[in-house]
C-alpha cells in the first residue's frame, strides 16, 4: 500500500477562507466535499479545494460528522450543533455530559459523541436518550488522554475503533461498551509501535476497515490492518511541521487520506497509488 | 449502571478537572510573592526549554552551569494540574534508549536521578500501560539542567515541567550571572 502527497485543501492562515487561530477537525460529506472545522466556523471546500461556503459556530469547533441526510454535526465545548447542508443552524444540543466533544459519529439510529471531560464515548439513540458509555470500564476510569482529544471511528460492522493514546493502543469496542480487541504498544524505534508519551492521537477508518492513525512528536500518519499489522507509513518527517499535534483525519472511498496540518491550518491530502509496499511497512506490530 | 448515576459521575469528574485547571499557573507567582520586592524570575514563554514552537531545539543548560552557587538555585518543578500522569513520561525516561524487558525505555533522562516515579493507586503488575504515575522532582538533587523540561515540552509532552528560581537558596545577586548568560532573554527581574 503506497501513498502520494497530492494537494492541500484550505487557505493559509491569513487567507480569506483560512483559519485565524486553529484548524481542529476535518470530514468529507456525501458529495466528496471537505468540511474544515476550527476557530468558530465551518468552511466547506470542493474535492478539488475550491471554497464553497462557510458559517459560524457558537463555540470553537472540535469535531465534525455528516449524517445520511447530509446534515453537519459539529462537536464543541459543552454543545453539539447540527446544521443543514447549506449551513443553516437546525439544532443546538446542550448536555451536561458534554465537556468538549472531539469526535462524533451519527448513524440512522444512534449518535456517538467522544467527550474529553469524562474521557468516555457517550452513545445515544436518535431521540438523545443515553444508551451507554464506551471506555467507562477502563481501570483508569476512562480512555487516557494526555493530549486533550478523544478520537474514534465506526466500522461497517457496527464496532467502534478508538485511539487510546495514553496506553499506546487502538481498541475495538462493541457498541454496548465491551472491549473486543486491541493492538499497539509503546516503541520509539519500531515504526509499527506508538512512540512518545501518548500516541496515536487521532484515528479514522479506510474503505476496507484499515485503521489510519496520526501521531505527534514527530508527526506521522500510518495505516494498519484490522489486526494491527502495519500496512503503510503515509507521511512522516518533512511532511509536517514538528509542532503539529492532534492531526484529525478523514478518509474517502478511494482511500485518500486528509490530514489536518495544525500548524499550517490546512488539510494535506495523500492519495493511494498502486506500487510496491514500502520496506518500513513490513515490520510486525509492536 | 443507571443514567442518573453515570451523569453524576461525569459531572463530578468534570468539576474536579475544572478545579485542577484553575490552580495551574499560580505556582510561580506565589513563590515570587513570598519574597516581596524584586526577584529573579524565568519567563517560561521565553526560555527555550519550555517555549512552544521550538521542537527539536537543543536543551539550554545555562541555568545549571552559570549560577554562582555550587548547586544552582534553579530547579525544575512539575505542575501537576497540567501533567498527564503518563506511564511513559518523556521527562522521566530517555525515550530513545532501548526498551527493557517490560517494554519501557531502559534509561532515565535525568543525569542526577532527581525525578521520582510514584504509582498512583493500585498497580497492575501485568500491564505497565494500565497505570498512572506522579512524577516528583527532588529539589535537593535537581540542578536545573533543563533536560526534563525539554523532554516534557509540547508536543512531545504536555509542558507541565518548567524551570523556576528557588528563592529559598537564591542569593538574589545584584546582577545574576544566569541573566547575563541567558541566550533567550528569559531571565528577568520581576517586581512584586
Ligand atoms: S541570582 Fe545568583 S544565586 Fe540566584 S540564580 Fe542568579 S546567580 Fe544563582
Ligand atoms: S532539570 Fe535536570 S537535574 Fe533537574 S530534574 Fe530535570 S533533568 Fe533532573
Ligand atoms: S539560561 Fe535562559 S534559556 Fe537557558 S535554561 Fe535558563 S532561562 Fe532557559
Amino acid at each position: 500500500m503506497k501513498y502520494r502527497r497530492a494537494r492541500r485543501i484550505g487557505h493559509s492562515r491569513g487567507g480569506e477562507w483560512g483559519f485565524r487561530d486553529a484548524l481542529r477537525a476535518v470530514a468529507r460529506d456525501g458529495e466528496g466535499r471537505w468540511l474544515l472545522v476550527g476557530d468558530e466556523q465551518v468552511v466547506v471546500f470542493t474535492s478539488d479545494g475550491e471554497p464553497v461556503r462557510r458559517w459560524a459556530t457558537e463555540r470553537p469547533g472540535w469535531a465534525a460528522a455528516v449524517d445520511a441526510e447530509g446534515r453537519i454535526w459539529v462537536g464543541e465545548e459543552g454543545r453539539i450543533e447540527v446544521f443543514s447542508p447549506r449551513g443553516r443552524l437546525e439544532d443546538g444540543w446542550q448536555d451536561e455530559l458534554f465537556a468538549r466533544v472531539t469526535a462524533l459519529a451519527v448513524t440512522g439510529d444512534e449518535i456517538f459523541a467522544a467527550d474529553v471531560g469524562s474521557r468516555w464515548i457517550h452513545r445515544f439513540d436518535r431521540d438523545r436518550r443515553l444508551l451507554n458509555h464506551l471506555g467507562d470500564r477502563h481501570r483508569k476510569g476512562g480512555f487516557h488522554l494526555p493530549n486533550g482529544v478523544l478520537d474514534f471511528a465506526l466500522d461497517v460492522d457496527g464496532t467502534v475503533v478508538v485511539a487510546n493514546p495514553g496506553m499506546h493502543r487502538v481498541e475495538r469496542y462493541a457498541p454496548d461498551g465491551d472491549l473486543l480487541d486491541r493492538f499497539g504498544a509503546f516503541g520509539q524505534h519500531d515504526p509499527a509501535a506508538f512512540p512518545g508519551c501518548c500516541n496515536p492521537t487521532n484515528l479514522a477508518l479506510g474503505p476496507a476497515s484499515e485503521v489510519v492513525v496520526s501521531e505527534k512528536a514527530g508527526p506521522r500518519v500510518k495505516v494498519y490492518d484490522r489486526a494491527g499489522g502495519l500496512l503503510a507509513i503515509v507521511a512522516a518527517g518533512a511532511d509536517f511541521d514538528p509542532d503539529c499535534k492532534n492531526m484529525d483525519l478523514a478518509v474517502d472511498a478511494s482511500g485518500s487520506i486528509g490530514v489536518v496540518d495544525t500548524v499550517g491550518r490546512q488539510v494535506v491530502v495523500f492519495d493511494r497509488v498502486a506500487g510496491p509496499e514500502p520496506a518500513a511497512a513490513r515490520g510486525a506490530p509492536g | 449502571m443507571s443514567r442518573d448515576y453515570t451523569r453524576r459521575d461525569v459531572l463530578e469528574i468534570g468539576a474536579r478537572a475544572v478545579a485542577m485547571a484553575g490552580l495551574g499557573g499560580f505556582g510561580t507567582l506565589l513563590a515570587v510573592k513570598a519574597h516581596a520586592g524584586d526577584a529573579w524570575w524565568i519567563d517560561p514563554d521565553k526560555c527555550i526549554n519550555s517555549r512552544l514552537g521550538t521542537a527539536g531545539a537543543e536543551t539550554c543548560q545555562s541555568c545549571a552551569t552559570e549560577c554562582v552557587l555550587t548547586l544552582s538555585a534553579i530547579r525544575a518543578v512539575n505542575e501537576f494540574s497540567k501533567c498527564g500522569r503518563c506511564y511513559v513520561c518523556p521527562a522521566y525516561f530517555d525515550i530513545h534508549s532501548a526498551a527493557g524487558p517490560d517494554g519501557l525505555p531502559s534509561k532515565k533522562l535525568c543525569p542526577r536521578d532527581a525525578i521520582e516515579r510514584l504509582p498512583i493507586g493500585w498497580i497492575d503488575p501485568e500491564d505497565p500501560a494500565n497505570n498512572f504515575y506522579e512524577y516528583v522532582i527532588d529539589e535537593a538533587l535537581c540542578n536545573g539542567c533543563g533536560l526534563c523540561v525539554m523532554g516534557c515540552k509540547e508536543p512531545a509532552g504536555l509542558g507541565s515541567v518548567r524551570l523556576e528560581v528557588n528563592h529559598d537558596v537564591c542569593l538574589d545577586c545584584n546582577r545574576c550571572s544566569i541573566s547575563t548568560a541567558c541566550p533567550e532573554d528569559a531571565y528577568a527581574r520581576l517586581s512584586t
